[in-house]
């Protein structure tokens, strides 16, 4: 009984991450945050850090990678069930037998997976246009990283989609969000060259942490154990996440159902 | 004479409370301090990783100075665009009033905030970073604050007039916005860009705003920095001008083919 | 055990008033709505604008909590077992919106279906299947932003059916259509009807659930005002069926035999030139007409007209009432 739910779930979620790209493919604020902003972000980053180039590319291109993904994160994510509501379909969502986490889990891949796209573009651009050396020193471990920092933004996606529905004052600070993240958690430029009372504000993001592993293992700075640290913090912040997330989707659709929100009268 | 002053008024506080209506206060002042503030934090730790420390005047003030454009590139096309959403442009088109005084009053009360956010970023980059403006040429810098977020309300009104053919503005307004953070020099010193690169930087507004600045700040007299002012006012202008022709050509093709609701 | 149970169904919607002053306004939406529905019955809920139907309906299938009260689906509760509810109905609210306009009928089908459960073999012959039955077949592959008001209304249909519910809700099906569609609508529904599935209809089209429902809950304001079978409604205004005839003078004796007819409740006479009026109030024109006509016998006679209570006449008597 358990395997059969575990295989409807992933049908679902499957099935709304293949329906989630294509509808976003035509999007044009999908597209600007999740692949343009990126890149040129990295195109600008690349020529600041022009003189340290060469090393720094991978870093840059990670980096500016990392970006996207939260910008993704933040607007495009955090607003999946906004968005639900807007175009009316919230409704069609609740009252199916599908409980609306799974479709928020395929939404939030989808996200994930594209602004991994940007990643990728980002790579080759760096790589054919300024002709940078972009070896990845540790592979397997990277890759090792990626897994588990898609796994923990999809989670962080499940905690502020829910939030954003129940204060919509909220969402006025989506803005006011996105670098600060980019600063605090590293993504361009190491934490270390910020005051030391932010360094626990870091800490407490997960965004922070999938930085560390992935510049860690594509540039090599960082060894085994370290590594394996910035695993285990990216794991026990995807379970906290997912924990919160089910508590937070549950209040949430209750009070929806209380307050007449689901539909848009 | 006095009708259009009235006139420019009315249209000017109108599209400006038109546009603003939805955005409550607190929302309104948390994106005029935190939105410059997060763009100066973030690029000034990343100049500062790129150049060292000693160079995060550099940084500072050419994301201060980069505020102009938000409110020029992004309030005034929202104007302009509003009207399109609110359904109010047929009314626009139609008026027997001055089209010119109209046109420029949308871009009035832009270049004000645009002042505003400016300064908003120099007194952030002092108060956080420790920006030293004691050498600072003041009345020079005020002139040149105002004229940049003149000739940053001219690209605005450009791209506003896009804003009535396509419905991905954000888009272009996005991307031009990133471009300028290119291209501008605010994070980048020009001299160090391929001269066709360079050449861009010149044609577009904001570059000239940013350097002059930066000069300002340095201490520079008059003499130095009026020649370069005075182009960046005629960038401004240049654009505004482009952008008014472009208003009536595309009212006449809209009265022409009838589409100005569908616009 | 009835397929839909409600007792006592309450709902209250707070709005708060004012900026500064915050007042809170209670509108009671539905109030103390109770009714059953056996298996397999076509059910009508019929009431004016903001009456509660569009509630009760939201209510029933999950979206709303009630403020009060109870519902039973198939034995389980609307709020506790609301997953279990969700299995075993199907909805259209119908409109523009509760579809994904992006993608193309077919992928919006397919969508739902991975939301229902519904065995990826079986929905790949169900959906064809499902698209010709509302005439989508061809243009299946477009996008919905491109279809009309009633085609998007048809798509909600297929939607609806697509993991073969027994239990439906439909709010208004046949809105937005053109007399055609709607026509070939209600067909579409007796065939669901005769499946044996269980509906619960809404509509504002008095004829329609006059054909449709073999029992209609008539709702006003949140209260439940009748509930009864078309013919059983009607009978509250039996005294509406008026039979008018023409005659040229005409005997008052002729018009105290008719008046004394045990089917009469009244008779009057309306004095035209050289002609009368008669109108005869009876519970049932076609009865008394053969009998009028044979007390009349040699009496010359011109126009007989029979106007037969509506549907409508009885709605708009019922909800006059309450008011």
């Amino acid at each position: 009984m358990k395997q059969r739910k575990f295989r409807t779930a992933l049908g679902v979620i499957f099935s709304t991450f293949e329906m989630t790209l294509r509808q976003n493919v035509i999007d044009s604020f999908i597209l600007f945050t999740i692949l343009v902003q990126p890149i040129l972000i990295a195109l600008l980053a690349i020529w600041m850090l022009r003189d340290q180039a060469a090393n720094h590319a991978i870093f840059i291109v990670i980096g500016s990678g990392m970006t996207g993904l939260w910008s993704s994160l933040l607007f495009v994510s955090g607003n999946s069930i906004n968005v639900e509501r807007w175009i009316g379909t919230l409704e069609s969502l609740v009252a199916s037998p599908s409980p609306l986490p799974w479709v928020i889990l395929g939404k939030n891949l989808a996200h994930v997976t594209q602004s991994l796209v940007s990643m990728i573009l980002s790579y080759f651009l760096a790589a054919l246009i300024f002709n940078l050396e972009l070896d990845i020193v540790n592979p397997g471990v990277f890759i090792g990283s990626l897994m588990l920092t898609i796994v923990a933004f999809v989670c962080f996606g499940a905690i502020i989609a829910p939030i954003f529905v129940m204060n919509p004052g909220v969402q006025g600070f989506q803005n006011a969000m996105e670098f600060p993240v980019y600063i605090l958690c590293g993504f361009l430029f190491p934490i270390a060259m910020l005051p030391e009372w932010t360094t626990p504000l870091s800490y407490a993001l997960s965004p922070y942490w999938a930085a560390r592993a992935l510049h860690g293992t594509s540039s090599g700075a960082l060894d085994l154990p370290e590594v394996l640290f910035s695993w285990l913090m990216l794991v026990l912040f995807s379970v906290g996440s997912a924990l919160l997330s089910a508590f937070l989707f549950r209040v949430m659709l209750r009070k929806a159902r209380r307050e007449a929100t689901l539909g848009l009268e | 004479m006095i009708k259009h002053i009235r006139l420019f008024f009315q249209g000017a506080l109108l599209s400006y409370k038109a546009l603003f209506r939805w955005l409550r206060p607190v929302t309104y002042l948390a994106s005029k301090i935190i939105m410059p503030l997060n763009q100066i934090l973030f690029f000034t730790f990343l100049g500062m990783y790129a150049s060292g420390q000693q160079n995060a005047s550099f940084y500072i003030i050419g994301n201060a100075v980069q505020m102009a454009a938000i409110s020029g590139i992004y309030g005034v096309t929202m104007s302009i665009g509003g009207d399109r959403w609110e359904g109010t442009l047929p009314y626009l088109f139609g008026t027997p009033s001055n089209r010119l005084v109209l046109f420029f009053g949308r871009g009035f009360f832009h270049i004000l905030d645009g002042f505003l956010g400016v300064w908003i970023g120099l007194f952030l980059g002092v108060i956080l970073l420790g920006l030293d403006l004691s050498a600072a040429n003041f009345p020079a810098l005020l002139l040149i604050i105002l004229v940049t977020t003149f000739s940053t309300s001219g690209l605005g009104l450009l791209l506003g007039c896009l804003s009535l053919i396509t419905r991905n503005v954000m888009f272009v307004n996005n991307t031009v916005y990133f471009l300028l953070l290119i291209f501008a020099g605010a994070n980048v010193p020009i001299e160090t860009l391929p001269s066709w690169m360079r050449s861009i930087s010149y044609a577009l507004p904001l570059t000239r705003g940013i350097s002059t600045t930066r000069a300002a700040v340095a201490g520079e007299t008059g003499s130095v920095i009026m020649p370069v002012l005075s182009q960046e006012f005629l960038i401004g202008l240049g654009y505004m001008l482009l952008g008014f022709i472009l208003f009536r050509w595309f009212e006449q093709a809209a009265k022409r083919r009838g589409t100005l609701e569908a616009m | 055990m009835n397929s839909i149970e409600v007792e006592h169904l309450k709902r209250i919607y707070t709005t708060t008033i004012g900026v500064i002053k915050r007042t809170k306004k209670e509108v009671v939406a539905v109030d103390d709505l109770s009714f059953s529905i056996p298996k397999g019955e076509l059910f009508g809920l019929l009431g004016p604008n903001g009456a509660g139907k569009t509630t009760t309906i939201k209510m029933l299938t999950t979206l709303l909590i009630p403020t009060a009260g109870a519902a039973r689906i198939e034995g389980y509760d609307i709020v506790e077992d609301a997953r279990k509810v969700r299995s075993s109905i199907g909805f259209i609210f119908g409109g523009e919106r509760g579809l994904y306009w992006r993608l193309s009928a077919a992928d919006n089908l397919r969508y739902f279906s991975s939301l229902y459960f519904v065995d990826p073999e079986v929905s790949r012959k169900r959906i064809p299947y499902l698209l010709e039955l509302v005439g989508l077949k061809d243009r299946a592959r477009e996008k919905v932003e491109g279809y009309s008001r009633g085609m998007k209304q048809r798509l909600h249909i297929a939607r609806t059916l697509l993991h073969d519910p027994d239990i439906l809700f439909l709010d208004e099906p046949t809105i937005g259509l053109d007399p055609v569609g709607a026509r070939e609508l209600r067909q579409v529904v007796r065939g669901l009807h005769s499946e044996g599935k269980t509906i619960l209809l809404t509509t504002h089209y008095m004829f329609e659930a006059d054909e449709l429902c073999e029992r209609i809950a008539v709702i006003n304001k949140g209260k439940l005002v009748a509930l009864d079978s078309p013919q059983g409604l009607k009978k509250h205004v039996e005294d509406m069926n008026v039979l008018e005839i023409e005659v040229f003078g005409i005997q008052q004796d002729r018009i105290e035999s008719i008046r004394s007819l045990p089917l009469t409740n009244s008779v009057s006479v309306i004095d035209r030139d050289q002609r009368q009026l008669l109108q005869i109030h009876s519970p049932s024109g076609s009865e008394i007409l053969p009998q009028i006509m044979a007390v009349l016998g040699d009496q010359p006679t011109g126009r007989v007209a029979l106007r037969e209570p509506t549907l409508e006449d009885a709605y708009v008597r019922l909800v006059k009432e309450e008011a």
